[in-house]
């Protein structure tokens, strides 16, 4: 039953998209522009379908109906119900479905947003975009992933449930969400692109409308990826958060495009240039979240987190090859009207900054892109089988962050136009005396190495530099200091730096160590010493669990562990992370004792790891600020030219 | 010279200076874990999707680990057991060769960031010749857009 009624809402959410999208373009081509308020009810009947599909799969999952061959695949009666809740994204068919489900109620939302504006032809190519790409989403369900396929139970079957490691930590609730809510977010500002070159209106109205909608899904991305390096911190035994893993990377790649994005169409906004590379980045940004998709689902790439082999390839790279070929044609084709108006009369000003900053965000995107995906060109070209791995991208991106962190000292101060030595040397001074009091500071407690103190000054020389815009705000506006987007930027900008510190001191200091110890022996490692108490067996309803006792600086006994499942081969590790604010000791069970040998335990002592998280928190946090309007100034605002007027006549 | 100008001096004189006291002083020493640390972070687990020595769990990972540790404790320097390692496991290594086609993963981007600079010198050029005046162009589309802000169409 529930497998037909799910069926039944995907082939309506798929037959929606596709008589919307038919139904409104045809309005547009006609002149008949009232039929485009129908965008409404469509968007409605979508989202309504969209949660239809989504509520059977979960009750089909709570009920154990292992009639739907995904229940069968990746529920079990055994699973605990928070992640027999969350196994619906735990596999390719349910990751669709939630997919389809978030873009059903941005489509949703967008049409109820603009619903006194869908006559508007802008507004309309847009709704006309969303719902082709819905249309795409759901004919992958309707066919080639389809969430709702059936299945003949044998009597008394049970599934294997979700995963193992997609059962032992509450992280797998929440990052998954937050991740396709900015992943799929990017599609609001793609198709209000596309609109704007359909309509042949290319002015700034198309990003200003969307501007919200793209800092929405970009603040949701950053927060998505941070707690997928959290979840794998916590629940991965390795001790590390960040291994440049294809799918780590295919949720990268649209953030340094989109990032890179956010910052220029500010120079359109005031200067009215850049218009085809604004349109070109927030495609690109789409294209790469279907690319990433394809990477990451068909098989491919090989991932830890991919799931296993699907048909689904094909479909998307083919919608990725469709995304490039119509942006493209309609960029060509729309030569004329991207002409920009404006000119950038020094390099040394605020535009000149957010160029170079485009520059090296598009670098780090392209080596990013290039590591992911040049196995599979060396493999295509020669046979050979090669790996391009962490080392690699360390390498290759740490120039170029140490770069992005000096942009992020110096544009901030910078004026539009045109900059003067003088005005330079008096806004950098204090963040330079930050940037060497930091370097000063991370040598007294005895960092080493000119990398790490490198990041560590220009980290300080960034924070500076954001500090006094804030400061200087709230000085001149009191609380209206913290909001708007250059102040919330700002404060987005404090939450990087942590990041960039917290990251270069955790890669460039980490310590590990692997020890069999004794019952009650102790080992030490950078400053910290472990005690092995001994084990203790757990039985579960789903799984045994073997815990290590493991006292941590004679603070508090930590408990590593391994878990047995009955239904997979594999046992599962689970660490358990000593936190504070100066490091972290991450301990994990490698082995269980074997013949008489005791355990292998992994120590890992990375410093300042808790301010990744907090980094997070404060970025999250510059988002929101930076959402709420500053200083209000129309786009149209000629602020600038009558500046320029004066320097002539001077 | 003005005192901010000195002050400025100093302030790059600091920052080299310590960057140069974190170059040659090399800090706590390495200890043999450290290093067995770094090699198995550079090499791919054979039998894994995607995860190097270090990371993975796995039987043959933790031989390799066990390995490169015996190998350290017997006086073998990195590059010795590096050899080793390419010499037993085939396509393990985590850095690409700078040999063959493999190289261009190194010198493409490199080359693609000098080509992008070089279009953005030249782009920042071809802007400083064109002038800074307004023309009468600027002046009417500066005269339609406050029309258009002053009871213009709605929409941009």
């Amino acid at each position: 039953m529930n497998g037909q009624l799910g069926y039944f809402f995907v082939v309506v959410g798929f037959a929606t998209s596709v008589v919307a999208a038919a139904t409104l373009s045809l309005a547009i081509l006609t002149g008949r522009r009232r039929v485009l308020k129908q965008a409404l009810p469509y968007a409605s009947v979508l989202a309504i379908s969209a949660i239809g599909a989504f509520v059977v799969m979960e009750r089909a999952l709570i009920t154990r109906d292992f009639e739907v061959a995904y229940v069968a695949r990746v529920g079990s009666h055994a699973t605990p119900a928070l992640y027999n809740f969350t196994s619906i994204w735990s596999s390719l068919e349910g990751s669709i479905l939630l997919w389809g489900l978030i873009l059903a109620g941005y489509i949703m939302v967008v049409a109820m947003r603009f619903r006194s504006r869908l006559t508007d032809e802008l507004v309309g190519w847009a709704m006309v975009t969303l719902f082709v790409v819905a249309g795409f989403f759901f004919l992958l369900m309707v066919g080639p992933a389809n969430p709702f396929e059936t299945f003949n139970p044998p009597p008394g079957f049970d599934g294997p449930g979700p995963n193992p490691l997609l059962q032992n930590h509450i992280l797998v609730a929440v990052h998954p969400p937050i991740l396709y809510l900015g992943y799929v977010g990017f599609t609001v500002p793609f198709a209000f692109a596309i609109a704007a070159l359909a309509t042949g209106r290319l002015g700034e109205g198309w990003f200003v409308e969307t501007r919200r909608w793209t800092l929405f899904a970009w603040g949701f991305l950053t927060t998505g990826i941070l707690l997928g390096a959290w979840w794998s911190y916590e629940v991965l035994g390795w001790g590390g958060y960040w291994a440049w893993d294809p799918v780590e990377n295919a949720s990268f790649l649209p953030w340094l495009t989109g990032t890179a994005y956010l910052h220029s169409v500010m120079v359109q906004e005031r200067r009215g240039m850049l218009r085809v590379w604004n349109l070109s980045l927030i495609c690109a940004t789409f294209s790469l979240t279907i690319l990433g998709t394809f990477l990451t689902r068909s098989g491919v790439i090989e991932s830890v987190h991919s799931f296993s082999e699907s048909s689904i390839g094909p479909w998307l790279l083919a919608f990725f090859a469709l995304v490039v070929t119509v942006t493209v044609v309609l960029i060509g084709t729309r030569g004329a009207l991207l002409a920009s108006p404006g000119q950038i009369d020094t390099p040394i000003s605020r535009e000149g900054a957010f160029l170079v900053n485009n520059l090296l965000f598009a670098a780090f995107a392209f080596v990013v892109l290039l590591g992911t995906v040049f196995p599979l060109i060396v493999e295509a070209v020669n046979d050979d089988r090669i790996s391009v791995g962490g080392p690699y991208f360390d390498r290759m991106t740490m120039p170029i962050g140490m770069l992005l962190l000096f942009m992020m000292g110096v544009a901030p101060v910078l004026p539009w136009r045109k900059a003067s030595a003088e005005t330079l040397s008096k806004r950098l001074f204090w963040p330079a005396w930050c940037g060497v009091g930091a370097m000063l500071f991370s040598l007294m407690v005895g960092a080493r190495g000119v990398a790490p103190v490198l990041a560590f000054g220009l980290g300080g020389f960034a924070a500076g530099s954001a500090a006094r815009q804030v400061i200087l705000a709230t000085r001149r506006s009191g609380w209206r200091g913290f909001v708007g987007r250059t102040n919330g930027g700002m404060i987005v900008h404090l939450g990087v730096v942590i990041i960039a510190v917290a990251f270069a001191a955790s890669s460039s200091f980490v310590r590990q160590g692997e020890f069999q110890l004794d019952v009650g022996e102790t080992a030490t490692l950078a400053g910290h010493t472990v005690t092995y108490l001994g084990l203790e067996e757990i039985e579960h309803a789903e799984r045994l669990e073997i815990r290590a006792l493991v006292e941590v600086d004679n603070k508090g006994v930590r408990t590593p562990a391994i878990s047995l499942y009955p239904s997979g081969s594999q046992s599962i590790g689970t660490p358990s992370v000593s936190t504070s604010l100066v490091d972290d000791v991450h301990l994990s069970l490698v082995t269980l004792p074997e013949d008489g040998t005791p355990p292998v335990i992994r120590v890992t002592v990375q410093p300042l790891i808790v301010w990744l998280w907090i980094g997070g928190g404060v970025m999250a946090f510059g988002t929101v600020l930076a959402a709420f309007p500053g200083r209000r100034r129309r786009g149209t605002d000629p602020v600038s030219s009558p500046a320029a007027l004066e320097e002539v006549d001077v | 010279m003005s005192r901010r100008s000195w002050l400025w001096v100093v302030v790059f004189g600091i920052g080299v200076g310590a960057l140069v006291v974190a170059a040659i002083d090399d800090g706590t020493p390495r200890t043999n874990a450290d290093r067995a640390y770094d090699v198995a972070n550079d090499y791919a687990c054979p039998v894994c999707d995607g995860q190097s020595v270090a990371e993975s769990d796995v039987s043959i990972a933790r031989e390799i680990r066990r390995e490169i540790r015996t190998q350290i404790d017997e006086g073998r320097s990195d590059d010795q057991i590096r050899d080793f390692l390419i010499g037993s496991y085939p396509d393990i290594d985590l850095n690409p060769a700078g040999t063959g086609i493999t190289a261009l993963v190194w010198i493409v981007p490199v080359a693609a960031l000098i080509v992008g600079a070089a279009a953005l010198a030249a782009a920042f050029r071809h802007w400083s010749v064109l002038g800074e005046t307004a023309d009468a162009r600027d002046a009417a589309l500066v005269a339609q857009r406050m029309a258009e802000r002053d009871g213009g169409p709605p929409g941009e």
